[in-house]
C-alpha cells in the first residue's frame, strides 16, 4: 500500500515524515510509531532523563536553523524578491513554532527548557546540534549557495540507520527516535509521564500567547497532545527524505501547504510547483522573479571579534546580539512558567530586523558588508 | 462561471457588497459583482494580494500627506473623494477641483475609498452598536426621524456583523447611558478580548472617570470605557459562534456555533500574519499586517465558484421595464487602464440587483437613471459625524502615537434628555497626539528646526513636547436635513462622461449648540487633568469654521457618509422600505450607510453591516419565492 503524504491533522499539508514502506497504516505518526514498535525497532531512549535531554536537543535543533534563515531573509533588499522573502519568512516562523512545541512537550513531562543556557546559540559555521556533523551551516546572505544549504537542512541524504537522537544523520531520524522514546518511556512509567499538576500545566504556551507564526500552537497535557505536537513539527517539513520522490500522490497545487524543502526549491529553481508536478521532476509552474543581486553583500559567518577594530560597527553588532539575547531570555522565561511574557517579544523581533539591516548596510572588508553575528551578549 | 443571468448583480465590493456576495453565494446563489476599482486590488490569493498590498504600503510611505486615501490608487475613470480637495468656500462659488463639486455653504468634509474592499481599507475599525433611542429619536426627543426598525429588530444581525468583522472588546465594560439590561444577550461576548487600552487612556482615565461636569444646569458623571473594534486580538474562549448560514426551511439567517475556539482571520496573503494587532498605529490609512478587518476578508469567504467579479467596471445607469417597473439591467463602462479614458460598455443582468457602491455613488447612479426616486428623497439627508477636536499638553508625559487611533471613549453624552435641545456625541480619547489638527509630529519638527534647534536639543524638545500631546474628539450626530444633498449636473462630468456628485451642505443650530456644549465639557476635562489647552479654530483657513453665539468652532469630517437613500415608513418619505428594498422597484435593493435614517453616535460600519445581513436575508427570501 502506498504511504499517504497528507497529514492527518491537516490533510492540505504535505506529510513529510519518512514513511516506512508497506506499513499500511502510516497515515499518521501514531500509525508509524505503532509500526516501528511492531517491527520491534528499539527505542534509542529508555529513561525519562534521556527523553528530557532529547527534547532539549529538539528545542536547540529547531532554533539552530533560525539565525541562518534570518540572515538570508534580512539580506534581501526591501521591496525586492517578494516571493522569496515570503517563502523564507514562512519557514522561519514555522521553526519558531516548532521550538515552542518542543518546549511544550518538555514542560508537560516535568522538564525545564533551557533556552538561556550558555551554548544555546550554536557557533557558525557549524552543524545541527547533536548531529553527525555531516554538513556545515553558515550565517550568510541570500544566494543560490545558501538556499542549497537550506535544502540540505530540510532534506538530507537518506540513511539506512535506525532512529537515534545522538549523532543522527537526518532530522527525520532524530524525530523518529524521539517519538519512539516518548512512547517507550510513557508506556514504561506507571501512570504515564504527563503531569496533571495544575502548576505544571500552567507552564504551557497556548494559542492565547502564541500567534502569527507558522501554525497553531498545541498545548500538551497528554500523550495524544504530544503526538499531535510532533506531527505538527514533522508535518511542516522536518525529516523529509528521498522516499517522497517515489510517491505518485498529488503533492502540489492550489491549497496544499508545501514542506520547507519544496518551498526553498521553488526559490532555487525560480519556478512555482503546479498541480501535476512531481518531486523528481521539480517545479514547472509559473516563473518566480528572483533577483539574486538585490541583496546586501553580507560577509559570511562574521564574529564579534572581527569587528574589534571598528568601534561603531562593534557597538552596533553588540546591540544586535544584546537584542537577540534578550529575545531568547524572554522566550526562556515564557517557557519557564510565564507564558504571558511571550507577547513582549514582538517588539524585540521588530528591533532585530532593523538592527540586522543596519549592520548589512555598513561596508566592512573587501567589498563585503557587515552582518549580525548571533552571539550571546548580556551586556 | 459566466452565465447570462445571475441570481443577483451587486455593484461595489466594499463591506456591504461583500457581505451580500458572501451570504448569497454560500446559500448557493450565483452572483455577479461590478467593481469600479482596479483589477489588482481584488486579488484574494496569497501572491496577488501580497503584491497589491505591499504596493499600497509603499505608496503610503512615500505620500507627503498621509490622508486616508493616500495608499490607494486615485483613478481618473473612477475617482475617489479626497479630503485633500476640501477647501474653504467663497460665497456662491462652487469648489470643483476635486471629484466632488462642493456648492456649500459649507464643504462636505469626508472621503471614502472607491476600489476593491471599499472604505474598510482605511477605516479606523471602531465597532460600537447604536443605542435603542437612536432608532426612535422622533418619538423620544421630538427630533430627527424614527427608523422603521428597532434596536431589538437589529440585535441578531448585530451579532452576525460582530462575527463577520471579528470584533475585539469587553462586553461587560460596555455601559452606555439609558440602555436596558439585555442590550447584549445573556452571556454574550465578542469573538476576541479587548484591544489593550493605551497608557494614555489609563493616565487620562485617572482624573476623568467619575469626573462630575456641569452642562446647561445639569450635572453628569463621566465614564471612560474600552472601545470595541474590528481588529484581531486574543480569542475569547467563551465565544461560541463560527459561521452565519441561511436556513432555507426557516427562511432565516442564523449564527451557527462551533466547538473550536474562534480563530482570528489574518492577512489575505498569510493566515499567520495579522492574527493580532501589533500596534503599528497606521490603522488609518493602512494596517500593514491586516490585523484590522477589511471587506476583502469577507469577499474571500464567499463561495468563489458562484461569484464572478468584473473590475474596472463603473456602473452608471439602471434600466427598468416601463410596465413592470422591474430593473432589467445595470449598464457599466469598462475602462481599459487607469491612465486612459478608453472604455467599452456592458450590461449586467440578474434577477435581483443590489447597489452597494457607497452612499454618494448609490445616490448618483439612481439620480442618473431616474430610478427609485418617486419620493424625491434620493440624494437628500446627507449626513456625517461632525468632529470637533480639542487638544492640549499634559503635565506629565502620556506617550501618544502608540496603538490604534483610539482605544477608549467617553459614552456619557451618547444619549439623554439633552437631545431635545442639542445633538448627542461620543468622545473618543485619541492615541495619535495632535496629528489630526496640526499634522504633528512633522509640524513640531518643522517649527523647532526653523527656530534654530538641531541635534540633541531638537531631540530633547521633541521628547519633551510630543510625548505630552493630548487630543480629544467629539463626534457630533448630524440630523437629517433634506437640503443637505447629492445632486447631478451635466456640467460636471468625470473623464469617462459619468456624473460627478454635486454637494449642497450645511450644519444647523441643533449641531452648533452641541459644539458649544462639547467645548464646555472639554474645558472641564482639561481643567481636571491639568491639561494646557492649545485648541485653535482658524476662521481664515479652516474650511468648516462655524460661528455660534459669537464663538467660533471648526469641525472636520469623520468619514461617516450616511443617509442619501434612507429607509422609512412610507414610499413618500423614503427611498427604501424596512427590508431595504426600493419602494418603487421590487427587484432592486440598496445597501450601505445610505439607508440609515439617522446616524446615532456610533461609527456607522457595524450598524450598516448588521443592516446588510438583514438585506441579504430578505433577498434570499425573495429568491426562494
Amino acid at each position: 500500500m502506498k504511504a499517504s503524504f497528507g497529514q492527518s491533522n491537516n490533510p492540505k499539508r504535505q506529510k513529510l515524515i519518512k514513511m516506512v514502506p508497506a506499513s499500511g497504516k502510516a497515515d499518521s505518526l501514531l500509525g508509524e510509531v505503532a509500526f516501528l514498535k511492531l517491527q520491534a525497532i528499539e527505542s534509542p531512549i529508555k529513561t525519562l532523563e534521556e527523553l528530557k535531554s532529547a527534547l532539549q536537543t529538539a528545542v536547540e535543533l529547531e532554533h539552530s536553523t533560525i539565525p541562518p534563515y534570518l540572515c538570508a531573509l534580512y539580506s534581501i533588499k526591501d521591496g525586492t524578491n517578494d516571493i522569496a522573502t515570503g517563502i523564507i519568512r514562512s519557514v522561519v516562523v514555522e521553526e519558531m513554532l516548532h521550538m515552542i512545541l518542543a518546549a511544550n512537550i518538555l514542560n508537560a513531562i516535568g522538564g525545564t527548557p533551557k533556552i538561556d543556557k550558555e551554548h544555546f546559540i550554536p557557533a557558525y559555521p557549524g552543524s545541527l546540534p547533536d548531529s553527525d556533523n555531516s554538513f556545515i551551516i553558515n550565517l550568510e546572505k541570500f544566494s543560490k549557495e545558501s538556499i542549497e544549504v537550506f535544502l540540505r537542512i530540510e532534506k538530507p541524504e537518506p540513511t539506512r540507520e535506525h532512529p537515534k537522537v545522538k549523532d543522527y544523520h537526518t532530522i527525520g531520524q532524530f524525530y523518529q527516535g524521539l517519538m519512539l522514546g516518548l512512547e517507550y518511556v510513557n508506556d514504561h512509567t506507571a501512570g504515564g509521564i504527563f503531569l496533571t499538576d495544575p502548576e505544571v500545566q500552567k507552564r504551557q504556551i497556548t494559542p492565547e500567547h502564541y500567534y502569527g507564526s507558522g501554525g497553531v500552537i498545541v498545548p500538551v497535557y497528554t500523550i495524544d497532545d504530544a503526538r499531535l505536537a510532533i506531527e505538527e513539527i514533522v508535518g511542516q517539513g522536518e525529516g523529509i527524505d528521498d522516499t517522497i520522490e517515489d510517491s505518485d500522490q498529488k503533492l502540489f497545487g492550489q491549497g496544499i501547504e508545501y514542506a520547507h524543502y519544496f518551498r526553498f526549491n521553488e526559490v532555487l529553481q525560480e519556478r512555482m510547483y503546479c498541480e501535476n508536478d512531481t518531486p523528481k521532476g521539480g517545479p514547472t509552474g509559473e516563473k518566480i522573479a528572483v533577483d539574486w543581486n538585490a541583496v546586501h553583500n553580507m560577509v559570511t559567518s562574521p564574529k564579534i571579534k572581527d569587528y574589534e577594530g571598528y568601534p561603531e560597527l562593534y557597538e552596533k553588532a553588540r546591540s544586535f546580539n544584546q537584542t537577540y539575547t534578550q529575545l531568547l531570555d524572554n522566550i526562556h522565561c515564557a517557557c519557564d512558567g510565564k507564558p504571558e511574557l511571550l507577547m513582549k517579544g514582538i517588539g524585540l523581533m521588530y528591533q532585530l530586523k532593523y538592527k540586522a539591516v543596519e549592520l548589512m548596510n555598513i561596508p566592512f572588508q573587501d567589498g563585503y558588508m557587515a552582518g549580525p553575528t548571533f552571539e550571546l551578549d548580556r551586556g | 462561471m459566466k452565465v447570462d443571468n445571475y441570481d443577483v448583480v451587486i455593484v461595489g465590493s466594499g463591506i456591504a457588497g461583500a457581505v451580500i456576495a458572501k451570504t448569497l453565494t454560500q446559500a448557493g446563489k450565483t452572483v455577479l459583482m461590478l467593481e469600479a476599482g482596479l483589477q489588482a486590488g481584488i486579488a484574494l490569493d496569497a501572491e496577488g494580494s501580497y503584491k497589491t498590498y505591499q504596493k499600497y504600503i509603499e505608496t503610503f510611505y512615500n505620500a507627503p500627506a498621509k490622508v486616508p486615501n493616500s495608499p490607494y490608487p486615485d483613478l481618473k475613470d473612477a475617482p475617489s473623494i479626497d479630503v485633500l480637495d476640501i477647501e474653504k468656500l467663497q460665497n456662491g462659488i462652487p469648489s470643483t477641483d476635486g471629484y466632488l463639486v462642493q456648492k456649500g455653504p459649507l464643504p462636505f468634509a469626508s472621503d471614502c475609498m472607491r476600489g476593491p474592499g471599499g472604505t474598510t481599507m482605511h477605516w479606523l475599525g471602531t465597532t460600537l452598536r447604536m443605542l435603542p433611542n437612536d432608532f426612535k429619536m422622533k418619538t423620544v426627543y421630538n427630533q430627527n426621524v424614527d427608523w422603521p426598525l428597532t434596536y431589538d429588530d437589529l440585535k441578531p444581525f448585530y451579532e452576525m456583523a460582530e462575527l463577520e468583522i471579528g470584533v475585539a472588546g469587553n462586553v461587560s465594560e460596555q455601559k452606555y447611558p439609558d440602555i436596558p439590561a439585555d442590550f447584549f444577550g445573556k452571556d454574550y461576548v465578542f469573538p476576541m478580548e479587548k484591544i489593550p487600552q493605551s497608557y494614555l487612556d489609563k493616565e487620562i482615565g485617572k482624573k476623568t472617570e467619575k469626573l462630575k461636569v456641569s452642562l446647561n444646569r445639569r450635572e453628569y458623571e463621566l465614564t471612560c470605557i474600552s472601545t470595541p473594534q474590528g481588529r484581531n486580538s486574543v480569542p475569547n474562549e467563551a465565544y461560541k459562534y463560527g459561521s452565519i448560514v441561511w436556513n432555507a426551511s426557516k427562511k432565516k439567517l442564523q449564527l451557527e456555533t462551533q466547538d473550536q475556539t474562534y480563530n482570528p482571520d489574518g492577512s489575505l496573503w498569510d493566515p499567520y500574519t495579522g492574527q493580532r494587532c501589533e500596534g503599528n498605529a497606521s490603522c488609518v490609512p493602512i494596517c500593514p499586517v491586516q490585523a484590522k478587518y477589511n471587506a476583502l476578508k469577507t469577499l474571500r469567504r464567499a463561495k468563489q465558484e458562484n461569484l464572478d467579479i468584473i473590475t474596472q467596471a463603473v456602473a452608471y445607469k439602471i434600466n427598468t421595464d416601463d410596465h413592470t417597473n422591474e430593473v432589467t439591467g445595470i449598464e457599466y463602462k469598462l475602462y481599459k487602464t487607469d491612465r486612459s479614458s478608453e472604455y467599452t460598455t456592458g450590461i449586467a443582468k440578474g434577477k435581483i440587483y443590489v447597489l452597494a457602491a457607497s452612499a454618494i455613488e448609490n445616490a448618483k447612479i439612481l439620480l442618473a437613471s431616474n430610478v427609485a426616486n418617486r419620493s424625491d428623497q434620493v440624494g437628500r439627508n446627507l449626513m456625517d459625524h461632525l468632529v470637533m477636536l480639542t487638544w492640549g499638553l499634559t503635565k506629565d508625559k502620556i506617550y501618544p502615537y502608540r496603538g490604534p487611533g483610539s482605544t477608549t471613549n467617553i459614552p456619557t453624552f451618547r444619549d439623554g434628555e439633552f437631545r431635545k435641545e442639542h445633538a448627542a456625541w461620543i468622545s473618543p480619547l485619541d492615541n495619535w497626539g495632535w496629528s489630526w489638527p496640526v499634522f504633528s509630529p512633522g509640524s513640531d519638527v518643522g517649527k523647532a528646526v526653523s527656530s534654530g534647534l538641531f541635534g540633541k536639543k531638537l531631540r530633547e524638545k521633541m521628547n519633551e513636547d510630543v510625548t505630552r500631546q493630548f487630543l480629544l474628539h467629539f463626534e457630533v450626530e448630524q440630523s437629517p436635513d433634506p437640503g443637505n444633498r447629492v445632486t447631478i449636473d451635466p456640467q460636471y462630468l468625470d473623464a469617462i462622461g459619468n456624473y460627478r456628485p454635486v454637494i449642497t451642505y450645511n450644519v444647523g443650530d441643533y449641531m452648533l449648540k452641541a459644539f458649544e456644549a462639547s467645548k464646555i465639557v472639554s474645558d472641564q476635562i482639561f481643567a481636571a487633568n491639568g491639561i494646557k489647552d492649545f485648541t485653535y479654530y482658524n476662521p481664515k483657513t479652516d474650511p468648516d469654521y462655524v460661528v455660534y453665539k459669537e464663538q467660533g468652532y471648526t469641525f472636520r469630517g469623520a468619514g461617516h457618509i450616511v443617509g442619501t437613500h434612507r429607509m422609512g415608513f412610507t414610499e413618500d418619505d423614503s427611498v427604501v422600505d424596512k427590508n431595504q428594498r426600493s419602494w418603487n422597484h421590487q427587484n432592486l435593493y440598496l445597501v450601505g450607510c445610505g439607508n440609515m435614517p439617522t446616524l446615532g453616535t456610533s461609527n456607522p460600519t457595524l450598524t450598516m453591516t448588521a443592516l446588510t445581513f438583514q438585506a441579504a436575508e430578505n433577498i434570499l427570501k425573495q429568491l426562494q419565492k
